[in-house]
C-alpha cells in the first residue's frame, strides 16, 4: 500500500500534473481577486453585512453632514440626494431644513441612523451607528439633525446585500485556489527529486544553475509581476474603474494579460522553488552557490600562497616551509614599516629596501640549498631503484639458468631412454609421457624467462618502420598449417594500403603468434575468427575475435594475469603466459594492449600509433 | 674416413654424459671436457673434428676457450648454453662459432646440427675455396645456377622451379632484405597484387627443406613486417 502510494506520488506524471494545478489555481486565484478589484469598491462588504455599520455608510454619511454645514454656511446651496434623508439646521438666526416639523422627536423616530448635533453635544439613535457624527466637527453654536430615511437605508442595504452575494463566493473561491495551490506546493516540495524506481535523489539540469543566482533570478520575475499587477491597481485607484459595477472589454483583456503574466511567472517561481528544495534535500543549496564557489577559490588561492603546510611533514622540504614563513613575515613587516616612515617623511625609510634585498638573497640562497638536498636524494633513491632492478634481472637470468641445466639433462636422458629397445608397452608410454611433460616445462621455463625480462624492461629492442598489415599476413602465411588443422574459419579484413609503425618486428610477430594461437586454442569448434586492421584517429588497431569455447569466468584482467587460464584448458599444452607475454611485448615496443571480454565472445585490441614520417 | 672425433665441453657431467650417449648411438666418438682449460689440453693432445661448447665453465669459460681455438684451429664450433638472448648469440657466433643452440635443446634437432657442421668440415672442405663462378654459396647452402641444384651441407635437397628462383634472388643478394612484392615480381613474372600470403608459404617451405630447426631459422629469415632475406654467413 505504502509503496503503491511512493509510486504514484512520485510518478513523473502525477508530479507534472501536481504542476500545471499549482500554476492554474495561483493564476484563478489572482484573476479572482483582479475581478473583485475591478467590481467593487472595497473589501468591507466582506465583513460587515449591514450597509448601517460600515465605513461605506459613515463616509455617505460624513458627504451628508459637510453638505447641510456648507448649505448654511453660504446660504441657499443645493443639498443634493435630500430625498433619501430628512435634515434640520440651525446657526441661531438662520434655520434650514426639508421636513416642516423640525422637531427632535420627528427625527428621532428614524432610529437606524439619527444624528445630532446640539449644544457641543453629539448623539445619535439607539440602533445607529455613532461614528460618523463622533469624527464631525461644529461650533457648539450650531444645532443639526440628521435622519437617514429607512426607504433608502432599505434600498442600500439591498445594494449591499447584492454585492455581497457575489463577492463572498468569490473570495472564497480564490482562498480556495490559494489554499489548493498552496498544499499542492508542499506536496511538489515532498515529492521533488524523488522517482518511484529508487531512493535517490534525481537532479535536474536547473540544479545545475547557482543557488544565488536562482534567488536572484526571483527579483526580475518578481519585478515583471509587480509592473502588470501594478498597473491594474493603478487603474483602481485612479478611478477609471471605480464604482464602474459592470466589466467592459478593456477589462476583460487586462484580466488575460494578468493572467497570462501570473501563470508564467508562476510557472518560473515554482521551478526555481523546487529546484531550491531538491538542492537542500542533496545537502548543496550554500555548497553549490557562486558566493560560496567565488569564496572557496579565494581561499583557496590564498591557502595555496602560504601552503608550506603539506610539506611540513616531509623532513627535506619542511624547511623549505619556515622559510617561506619567515620571509612573508618578514617582508609584510618590512612594507609595513617603510609605509610608515615614508608618511613620517624620515629618510630611514630608505634602509627598507636594503633589508628586502637582504632578506631575498637570504630566502634564493636557503631555497637552493634546499632543492640541493632533495635532488641528491632524488637521485639516491632513482639509483637506489636501479640497483634493485638491476638485482632482480640478475635473479631471473640466474633462476633461468638453474632450471634450464637440469632440464636439459631431463630432456636428453629422456630421449637416450625413447631409444631404448628393451622396454615394455607400458615403460614406452612414461617415457612419453615424460617426453611430453619435459617438453612443456621447457616452453613454460622459456616463456618466464621471456616475460620476466621484457616485464623488468632489460629487454633490447630493434625499433624499426615496418608495415603492421605485412606483419600480420606474413604471421598468418607462417601459422598457416595450425590454422587449417584447427577447422575454425579465419575472416581476415585488412586495409589495401601499408600501415606503417615503429615496433620491433620479433616481437610484434610473437604477439600476434601468441595471440592468434590463443583465439586457435580456445575458441568453439565451427565458429569464426575475426582479425581486422585499420586506422583510428592516427593509430593502426588490429582486433582479434573469437568465439570461447568453454565460458569465461574470468575477467579480462585476470586473463592478463601469468598462468591464468580457463579451467578446461589447463591440460592442454602451452604455458598459459601467451597473452600475458603478447601484452608485455606490446607495451615494451610501445603498443597498447587491451583484452575485452563480453559473455562468450573474446577481443584483444592492439594497437600502436601510426609512423608517419616518410622515409 | 674413421670415426669423426667429437669434443664436448660442458661442467654440467651429467649433461655431458647425455650427449656422449646421444653422439655414441649415432657412431661417433667422444671426448668430454669439464672446463675451459681441459677442453684446450683436448684439441692438442688429441684429433678432435667437432666441438660441443657450454659458455659458462669454471676456469675458462666457453667463449673465450672459442677464441683461443680460433687462434689456430678451424675445427666447426656449435655453442650449447643456457643463453637465449639474441644478443648472446650474436656474440658467440662472432666469436668464431659455427652454430650457437640454446639449452634446453632437442637432442635429436643436436645430431642433425653436429652431422651438417661435419658433413661441411669434413667433405666439402675445398669445394668451397675453389669458388666456382656459377656456384652461389651461404654458409652450408650450395646452389649450383648451371645445374639448378641445391646442396645443403653437401646433400642435394630438391626444389621447385618457384622455390629455385626464390632461393636464388635471395642468395645472390645475402643480407639483403626482399618485400614479398618485389620477390613476387622477380619470380613469378607478374604484377604483385595480395601476395604475401603467397609468398609466405613458398618461404616456410623452403625453409622446411634448408633448415634444421624451421622455427629458429640459421639461413632463411623473415624480416617481420618488412620482407624476406638470407642472412649473410
Amino acid at each position: 500500500m505504502v509503496t503503491k502510494l511512493r509510486k504514484f506520488s512520485t510518478n513523473t506524471a502525477t508530479k507534472i500534473t501536481a504542476f500545471i494545478l499549482v500554476v492554474i489555481c495561483i493564476t484563478a486565484a489572482v484573476a479572482q481577486m483582479q475581478y473583485l478589484a475591478y467590481k467593487s469598491t472595497g473589501m468591507e462588504k466582506v465583513f460587515v453585512s449591514e450597509y448601517r455599520y460600515s465605513q461605506t455608510f459613515a463616509n455617505d454619511a460624513d458627504n451628508v453632514f459637510s453638505q447641510v454645514h456648507r448649505a448654511i454656511l453660504e446660504g441657499g446651496s443645493e443639498i443634493s440626494g435630500d430625498s433619501e434623508f430628512y435634515y434640520y439646521i440651525t446657526d441661531g438666526n438662520k434655520v434650514i431644513s426639508n421636513p416642516q416639523n423640525t422637531n427632535r422627536r420627528f427625527f428621532e423616530q428614524y432610529d437606524k441612523a439619527f444624528y445630532a448635533f446640539e449644544k457641543g453635544v453629539r448623539t445619535a439613535g439607539n440602533n445607529t451607528y455613532a461614528e460618523p457624527i463622533n469624527r464631525y466637527n461644529l461650533d457648539s453654536n450650531y444645532t443639526m439633525y440628521i435622519a437617514f430615511t429607512n426607504e433608502y437605508l432599505d434600498k442600500k442595504q439591498m445594494e449591499w446585500q447584492e454585492e455581497r452575494n457575489t463577492l463572498i463566493p468569490i473570495l472564497a473561491g480564490g482562498a480556495a485556489c490559494a489554499t489548493a495551490a498552496m498544499i499542492l506546493i508542499v506536496f511538489l516540495i515532498v515529492v521533488t527529486g524523488r522517482k518511484p524506481e529508487d531512493e535517490e535523489l534525481h537532479l535536474s539540469r536547473l540544479d545545475n544553475v547557482y543557488t544565488d543566482v536562482l534567488l536572484g533570478a526571483y527579483m526580475p520575475i518578481g519585478l515583471f509581476w509587480l509592473l502588470a499587477v501594478g498597473g491594474v491597481s493603478n487603474e483602481v485607484i485612479n478611478g477609471t474603474s471605480y464604482q464602474n459595477k459592470t466589466l467592459n472589454g478593456y477589462h476583460v483583456a487586462s484580466m488575460i494579460g494578468v493572467g497570462i503574466n501570473t501563470s508564467l511567472v508562476s510557472t518560473m517561481c515554482l521551478l526555481i522553488l523546487l529546484s531550491l528544495v531538491r538542492k537542500i534535500k542533496g545537502g548543496r543549496l550554500l555548497k553549490h552557490s557562486l558566493a560560496y564557489t567565488v569564496s572557496f577559490k579565494i581561499h583557496d588561492f590564498f591557502k595555496s600562497i602560504f601552503d608550506g603546510r603539506m610539506f611540513s611533514k616531509y623532513p627535506l622540504t619542511k624547511s623549505l616551509f619556515y622559510r617561506q614563513m619567515v620571509f612573508i613575515a618578514s617582508s609584510v613587516a618590512i612594507i609595513f614599516f617603510m609605509a610608515v616612515f615614508l608618511l613620517a617623511r624620515s629618510p630611514l625609510a630608505l634602509l627598507f629596501p636594503v633589508f628586502e634585498v637582504v632578506i631575498i638573497y637570504w630566502y634564493i640562497k636557503g631555497n637552493n640549498r634546499t632543492f640541493g638536498d632533495i635532488n641528491n636524494g632524488f637521485s639516491e633513491s632513482f639509483q637506489e631503484q636501479m640497483r634493485a632492478e638491476r638485482t632482480k634481472i640478475e635473479l631471473v637470468t640466474n633462476v633461468s639458468h638453474d632450471l634450464k641445466t637440469p632440464l636439459t639433462s631431463i630432456i636428453s636422458y629422456v630421449d637416450l631412454l625413447s631409444r631404448e629397445e628393451n622396454m615394455s608397452e607400458t615403460a614406452r608410454d612414461y617415457v612419453r609421457i615424460l617426453e611430453e611433460k619435459s617438453n612443456r616445462l621447457k616452453n613454460i621455463v622459456s616463456d618466464l624467462f621471456d616475460l620476466a625480462k621484457s616485464t623488468s624492461g632489460d629487454i633490447a629492442l630493434e625499433l624499426e618502420r615496418l608495415d603492421m598489415k605485412k606483419l600480420i599476413e606474413q604471421t598468418l602465411g607462417d601459422m598457416e598449417d595450425n590454422i587449417i588443422k584447427s577447422q575454425l574459419q579465419m575472416k581476415i579484413k585488412l586495409p589495401d594500403h601499408p600501415v606503417f609503425i615503429k615496433s620491433d618486428g620479433k616481437k610484434l610477430y610473437r604477439v600476434f603468434q601468441n595471440v592468434i594461437d590463443n583465439a586457435l586454442k580456445y575458441s568453439l569448434e565451427g565458429t569464426r575468427v575475426f582479425l581486422e586492421l585499420e586506422e583510428l584517429d592516427g593509430k593502426a588497431v588490429a582486433a582479434i575475435k573469437n568465439i570461447a569455447a568453454s565460458e569465461m569466468d574470468f575477467t579480462a584482467d585476470e586473463v592478463l594475469q601469468r598462468f591464468n587460464r580457463g579451467d578446461k584448458s589447463r591440460t592442454t599444452e602451452g604455458s598459459g603466459l601467451g597473452l600475458s607475454i603478447a601484452e608485455s611485448f606490446t607495451k615494451v615496443c610501445g603498443g597498447n594492449f587491451k583484452v575485452d571480454i563480453d559473455g562468450d565472445l573474446f577481443k584483444v585490441t592492439i594497437s600502436f600509433n601510426l609512423d608517419r614520417n616518410i622515409t | 674416413m674413421d670415426q669423426a672425433k667429437i669434443l664436448v665441453a660442458d661442467d654440467d657431467r651429467e649433461i655431458a654424459g647425455a650427449i656422449e650417449a646421444l653422439l655414441k648411438r649415432e657412431g661417433y666418438e667422444v671426448v668430454k671436457a669439464h672446463n675451459g682449460l681441459e677442453a684446450l689440453d683436448a684439441i692438442v693432445t688429441q684429433q678432435i673434428h667437432l666441438i660441443l661448447m657450454d659458455i659458462m665453465m669454471p676456469k675458462l669459460d666457453g667463449l673465450s676457450a672459442t677464441m683461443k681455438i680460433r687462434e689456430q684451429k678451424n675445427i666447426p664450433i656449435i655453442i650449447l648454453s643456457a643463453k637465449s638472448e639474441d644478443s648472446d648469440k650474436i656474440l658467440g657466433l662472432s666469436m668464431g662459432a659455427d652454430d650457437y643452440m640454446t639449452k634446453p635443446f632437442n637432442p635429436q634437432e643436436l645430431v642433425a646440427r653436429v652431422k651438417s657442421q661435419l658433413r661441411r668440415y669434413l667433405m666439402l672442405g675445398d669445394i668451397g675455396n675453389t669458388g666456382r663462378s656459377s656456384q652461389l654459396e651461404v654458409g652450408g647452402l650450395c646452389l649450383n645456377t648451371d645445374s639448378k641444384q641445391l646442396y645443403v651441407d653437401g646433400e642435394e635437397v630438391r626444389l621447385t622451379a618457384k622455390e629455385y628462383k626464390i632461393l636464388e634472388l635471395l642468395m645472390s643478394n645475402a643480407g639483403i632484405v626482399f618485400s614479398a612484392e618485389s620477390i613476387y615480381e622477380r619470380c613469378w613474372n607478374a604484377d604483385a597484387f595480395s601476395v604475401e600470403n603467397t609468398v609466405m608459404v613458398h618461404i616456410r617451405r623452403i625453409r622446411e627443406k634448408i633448415e634444421i630447426n624451421p622455427k629458429e631459422p640459421k639461413y632463411l629469415k623473415v624480416v617481420w613486417g618488412i620482407g624476406y632475406k638470407i642472412e649473410k654467413i
